[in-house]
């Protein structure tokens, strides 16, 4: 067993797969010497070279779109974009093309293409390198979306990632870097489409992604004390989603609240929301609660973020409307 | 202003309906005109059409039979206040209508013991206390204890809501459940039947009518006369008429039946009449009813003043009356004013049979198959499609010879259809 800090993990899963795999290499801006913005990739010039670990210029398409030509050639490229709100920049490579060549060539063409990512707010990064962009991605076919909450989620699935033969949109959370787990030595690959259930409850489900996973946890605890169970989920994967673990456990708890910190109008939580709803109507007890940022740009004022994007006490908030009594 | 929704008098000496299924719910926008509930008379199933616009406040009987008269519905517009008269119980229909707002008191006191309880959460206490109809009529419920309602058999109307802004939740329904039903059946019961034994279906009002008026009708007098008609020239004539209908519904047997009785019975007046008490109304047209079978009993739509139809016409009526009649469509006023009536089994294959009266009617003619046989004529034996016709007639009103004098005319009719013009 080892202690592995979320960061290290995901340096961990491209080591191994580096190691195992000659086809895997390395792209990004500053990710060799430097070791990418957020210290992920350290160490891995020293042991991997020049050749597998690149430094790119400063292009996010032509990162990307380098990226799907070697993934088509036979290679399993992982590119970094430093920041998610830089994948704008790279949106045409990303949903016009890796997304669509195995579906236009009939399938003779695969793109085992993975695009790490990260972003989010909580250390005050300013409305252009805070936001959570993942339901631009989980809305176009042909793209796989990943996002991982735990140092053990990010290893296993990362390596699922590099392994899978379509594009991968792979976010992680810059919050998350420093959150430090146990897990075994040898990685254990985690397969993409499978939520995971990181408490069990009796009487509301939190479906959450990336922070909000811990925010939820936290919350969890906080109601416990209450005498609310409350049972989290994480997805995991966005795209494609595990219905029905999600589905499984409203079943059982008859009441659900979405939380996720991209900003709540026409984010992913209205999908898992509809998905519930139609899948779990009669055994609703309570409307679905959806917990996300305000609809408004990440301020820079640390204070002001705090307000925007959703903390533990809003997913408080919105589970105790769904187990509210009148009166209460 | 309230509209109240009064069960109608949709025929002569109807005293009540029964109220089968509501088409809109408590709460829901209606347009007048629009179906508004299915009732149950003696004669028919109809859908009722709403009389005034606006929501669905109230629905006070959501199924069973109701006297003429009596409120079953308020429509008014959202959020209006659902008139005193209309809350009274169903029992108390027949009193004179509240006094406003002398319940009003009273009222406001229950609702404050309501409230009262509903903070002490006592649970006995919630669930036998009637809730307070809701402003807007309508149940506030999760789909989930709507689900488990429907499943266990409890009416969500009688439950009061601990959920936000009352909804009634899960719990309310669980917690109504454990509540053991007052006063059990005292009495020992018979024990069931095994299964397979005994099939017992109460009768639909439908049913109850036949019953009724078939054993009526077994008090009258009755005679029956019977003649063949040779059915040649009718079916020339008929072929002929299919060929000149083109897109219109093709006439068939009984349709050249119909016309040719509602002209025969303007030639013979006193069979195209009611025995109603001591007097014989004769009427003037021949209001032609025809028995149809359907799943849910027989029924005796009427095509009125059939003698002055074309066969195309009569056919397209027969249509559109049968057609309904299978659908349970029919309207009261399809059923009434039957001056005469036709029974034709000849589909199925009968050959001849009697008619049961169709009482006030005097008449009835029963007509079978139309079958190829021996004939005598002029000394030899000829194959003739012939078809019976059985009349049963009221001895009361007619006499032997009139119903025979009337019978040769359909046959000769029949039998040289030229004649009924």
């Amino acid at each position: 067993m080892a202690e592995l800090s979320y960061r290290e993990a995901v340096r961990d899963a491209l080591a191994t797969a580096m190691r195992k795999d000659d086809d895997v290499f390395i792209m990004g801006e500053d990710i060799a010497e430097m070791g990418g913005s957020m210290g992920v990739t350290q160490g891995l010039l020293d042991e991997f070279g020049p050749e597998r670990v690149r430094n790119t210029p400063i292009s996010e398409i032509g990162i990307v779109g380098t990226g799907i030509g070697a993934a088509m050639q036979g290679m399993r490229p992982v590119v970094e974009i430093m920041y998610e709100d830089f994948l704008t920049l790279s949106a045409e490579q990303i949903v016009n093309q890796a997304a669509k060549h195995r579906y236009m060539s009939g399938g003779q063409l695969k793109v085992p293409l993975t695009i790490r990512t990260q972003g989010g707010a909580g250390w005050s990064p300013g409305a252009q390198h805070a936001q959570q962009l993942e339901s631009w991605f989980v809305h176009i076919p042909g793209l796989k979306v990943v996002f991982a909450s735990t140092p053990t989620d990010v290893r296993g699935l990362l390596y699922s990632s590099i392994y899978e033969d379509n594009p991968v949109i792979f976010f992680e959370h810059r919050t998350l870097y420093g959150l430090k787990e146990e897990m075994p030595d040898e990685l254990e690959p985690i397969p993409i489409g499978q939520a995971r259930v990181l408490r069990d409850g009796e009487d509301v489900t939190v479906v959450a992604t990336g922070r909000l996973v811990h925010e939820s946890l936290d919350a969890a605890n906080q109601l416990e004390e209450q005498g609310v169970s409350v049972e989290v989920i994480d997805p995991r994967t966005l795209q494609p989603l595990d219905e029905e673990t999600i589905v499984d456990s409203v079943k059982k708890t008859n009441r659900c609240v979405v939380a996720h910190e991209a900003v709540t109008r026409m984010g992913f939580g209205a999908e898992v929301a509809a998905v519930v709803q139609h899948q779990a109507f009669d055994w609703l007890d309570a409307p679905i609660e959806r917990v996300g940022a305000k609809f408004t740009p990440i301020p820079f004022a640390p204070v002001m973020e705090e307000f925007v994007v959703p903390h533990a006490k809003d997913v408080v908030e919105a589970i105790q409307r769904t187990v509210q009594r009148d009166g209460d | 202003m309230a509209t109240e929704v009064k069960l109608p008098r949709l025929g002569q000496g109807m005293e009540s309906g029964t109220v089968v299924r509501w088409l809109k719910q408590e709460g829901d926008q209606v347009e007048k005109g629009e179906p508004l509930y299915e009732l149950d008379t003696e004669k028919v199933t109809q859908e009722v059409e709403a009389e005034a616009s606006g929501v669905l406040l109230k629905i006070a009987v959501q199924e069973g039979e109701v006297p003429v008269g009596q409120t079953v519905a308020v429509i008014g517009e959202q959020g209006e206040d659902v008139p005193q008269a209309e809350e009274a119980d169903e029992a108390e229909v027949d009193e004179t209508p509240q006094e406003e707002g002398s319940r009003a008191p009273e009222r406001d006191a229950e609702r404050e013991e309501g409230a009262e309880a509903s903070a002490s959460r006592e649970p006995a206490e919630q669930v036998t206390e009637i809730r307070e109809p809701e402003r807007n009529g309508r149940v506030k419920a999760s789909p989930l204890a709507r689900r488990i309602a429907r499943e266990r058999g409890i009416d969500l109307a009688q439950l009061r809501g601990t959920g936000p802004e009352g909804r009634i939740v899960a719990e309310d329904v669980e917690r109504a459940e454990m509540v053991p039903a007052e006063a059990p059946a005292a009495a020992p019961v018979a024990p069931a039947p095994a299964p397979g034994e005994v099939e017992v279906v109460p009768l639909t009002s439908i049913r109850k009518t036949i019953a009724r008026r078939l054993t009526e009708a077994w008090q009258a007098p009755v005679f029956q006369i019977s003649m063949s008609a040779d059915m040649a020239r009718a079916l020339e004539l008929r072929e002929r008429l299919v060929e000149l209908a083109k897109d219109g519904p093709k006439p068939t047997i009984s349709d050249v039946l119909t016309k040719i009785a509602a002209s025969a019975l303007m030639r013979h007046r006193g069979l195209n009449a009611e025995f109603v008490g001591d007097e014989v109304r004769i009427h003037p047209a021949a209001n032609v009813g025809m028995a149809v079978a359907t799943d849910r009993g027989l029924v005796v739509p009427v095509i009125r003043g059939a003698e002055r139809l074309s066969i195309h016409e009569i056919a397209a009526a027969r249509v559109d009356v049968v057609d309904r009649a299978r659908g349970g469509k029919l309207q009261q006023q399809d059923l009434e004013g039957g001056t005469f009536t036709i029974s034709n089994l000849g589909m199925f294959g009968v050959e001849n049979f009697i008619a049961v009266l169709n009482p006030p009617q005097v008449a009835i003619l029963a007509v079978g198959a139309v079958e190829e046989k021996p004939v005598v004529r002029d000394g030899e034996i000829a194959a003739r499609p012939l078809m019976s016709l059985t009349l049963t007639c009221d001895h009361r009103a007619v006499d032997g010879a009139d119903a025979a004098d009337f019978l040769r005319t359909v046959r000769s009719m029949l039998e040289e259809p030229g004649l009924a013009l």
